[in-house]
Order: C-alpha cells, then structure tokens, then sequence
C-alpha cells in the first residue's frame, strides 16, 4: 500500500519534472533562450547554466520576502526597485512568467492594496513554477 | 642639464568596474570579462561603485546598471564625467527598462554603450568586447 502511495507520487512528480521540460516549457522557461549561456565558460571549467540557475534561486526567494514586506510597509519605490531587478535577470534566463509579473508591479498605480497583494501572490506561485522547470533543468544537466 | 624629461605612457589597465545589485547579472559580466582577460571589480549598489571611484580611477571601463540603491547608473555617470581622472573610461550602460528616453539620457550623460535587458549571451559578449576595445581605440593603441 505504501510502496504503490510512493510509487504514484514518484510518478507525480516526475510527469511535474517531464512537464517542466517539456510540454510547460515555452510558457515557463524558454529552455533555448537559458540554453544559450551555455557558450560562456566558467573560469573553473563547470557548467555556466547551472551557476545561473543556483544564483537566481538562491537570490530570488529573499527579494519576494522583500517584496512582500514592501508591500506590507507601503514602500512603492522599494517594492517597483526590487521587481525590476527580478525582470532583469527572469527575462534573460527565459523565464517569461516571472519577468511578466514584476513588469506588472512595476506598472501597477500601486494605490490599491488588494491589486498589489494580488500581483505579489502571482509573483511568488510563478517562482515556484519556474524554480520547478529550473530544478529540472539542473538535473536534466548534472545527468 | 636640461629639463627634457620622458613620459611613458602608462599601460591601459585591465579591470573593468561593474555596478549591478543583481548577483546572476554581476557573475555573468565577470565570467565574460575574465574570458577577455579582464580583472572585474564589483559594487554591489550605486553608492558602493562611488565610493570605489573616488580612490580608485584605474578602469579600463565601467558597466553600471541604471536601476540601483542609493545612487543611480545615471548618478554614477554624471559622477565620473565630472571628475578629469574619471572622464576618459568608457562606461556601458544596462538596463530592464524599455524606455528609449533612458537611452538618450545615458548618451547625453556620457554614456559610450548601452544594452537593454534581456540580452543573449552574443550581445553580451560583443558589447563587452567593444567596450574593452574603445579605449584603446581612443589612445590610438
């Protein structure tokens, strides 16, 4: 019973990962677009994309939190900074999603409450999407 | 003895300024300039690239982001043309923003170069390049 409830999850998550790469990828992570990085080498021979993708993860997840104080503090000029940053660097990965958001927080008047708080709750489940075709990415490199 | 006196001209350094608060974009610009034998020193912030220009002008050039805390691209360039020991680094200018207005702003600031986000790593590489190579074209190397 267990072994089947494993299994199925393992099943689950991979259709996830093989959709990340696949069918979900033009949508989330235009992979060509990342692909390309893969000309620039790193000075200690390992593989650039990866370093690419470790850097944006690792930095991502605090500037939501940032954001989503900003919010919270009513720091407009803060808040449209820190999703410009995120635009730069999404957009140049490929990841569409992301950069469209933070282009939308940027945009936004910023005088309602609830359309911010609606954009930031966007931002955060379309990192999550993209931190899922990025992981995929990364395995699908390591192999 | 006479007061002739020979001056070499000094060799044009190799370390570039780079300016951006964003981690993947600083890594990226260091990975390509160390490819061009290219030393880079990075500010994380707008006020961190001004206070290493005011001690330091040995820069083969500069490539500042528009957007950063504290002190602007912008504010950096206005910065650097206004100081005699600053004013000949070619200084390249990035930027998310789509606004063309931001272009011609950085031109009339000083500006040599400027590349809007998002870019592939061929216009990375080639704007690098020729930033690189514009001193030396100044200097008549």
């Amino acid at each position: 019973m267990l072994v089947e409830k494993v299994a199925s999850l393992s099943n689950e998550r991979n259709s996830r990962l093989a959709k990340a790469t696949g069918s979900i990828t033009n949508d989330v992570l235009n992979v060509e677009t990342l692909r390309a990085f893969e000309k620039i080498k790193s000075e200690d021979g390992s593989d650039f994309v990866i370093e690419l993708i470790d850097l944006f993860l690792e930095g991502t997840p605090q500037r939501i939190q940032a954001i989503r104080e900003a919010a919270f503090e009513k720091e407009w000029g803060l808040l449209k900074h820190i999703a410009h940053t995120i635009k730069g660097s999404s957009s140049t990965l490929g990841l569409h999603r992301v950069a469209q958001v933070c282009r939308e927080l940027e945009a936004t008047s910023l005088s309602s409450s609830d359309a911010v708080g609606g954009l930031v709750r966007a931002l955060e489940s379309r990192f999550v999407e993209a931190r899922e075709a990025l992981m995929a990415e990364r395995k699908r490199r390591l192999q | 003895m006479s007061g002739f006196q020979i001056r070499f001209k000094e060799p044009t350094p190799n370390r570039v300024l780079i300016a951006d608060d964003d981690p993947v974009m600083t890594h990226m610009l260091a990975t390509i300039l160390k490819q061009q034998q290219c030393e880079a020193v990075v500010a994380n912030d707008g006020r961190e690239a001004y206070r290493i220009l005011q001690s330091d002008s040995r820069f083969r050039a500069a490539i500042l982001d528009m957007s950063m805390p504290f002190l602007e691209g912008l504010d950096i360039i206005h910065y650097m043309r206004s100081e005699r020991r600053l004013r000949r680094i070619p200084i390249m200018m990035i930027t998310a923003e789509q606004n063309i207005k931001l272009m011609t702003n950085s031109f009339s600031a000083g500006a040599t170069a400027f590349l809007p986000k998002p870019f592939t790593p061929e216009q990375l590489e080639s704007a690098v390049r020729l930033l690189i190579g514009s001193q030396n074209r100044r200097r008549g190397n």
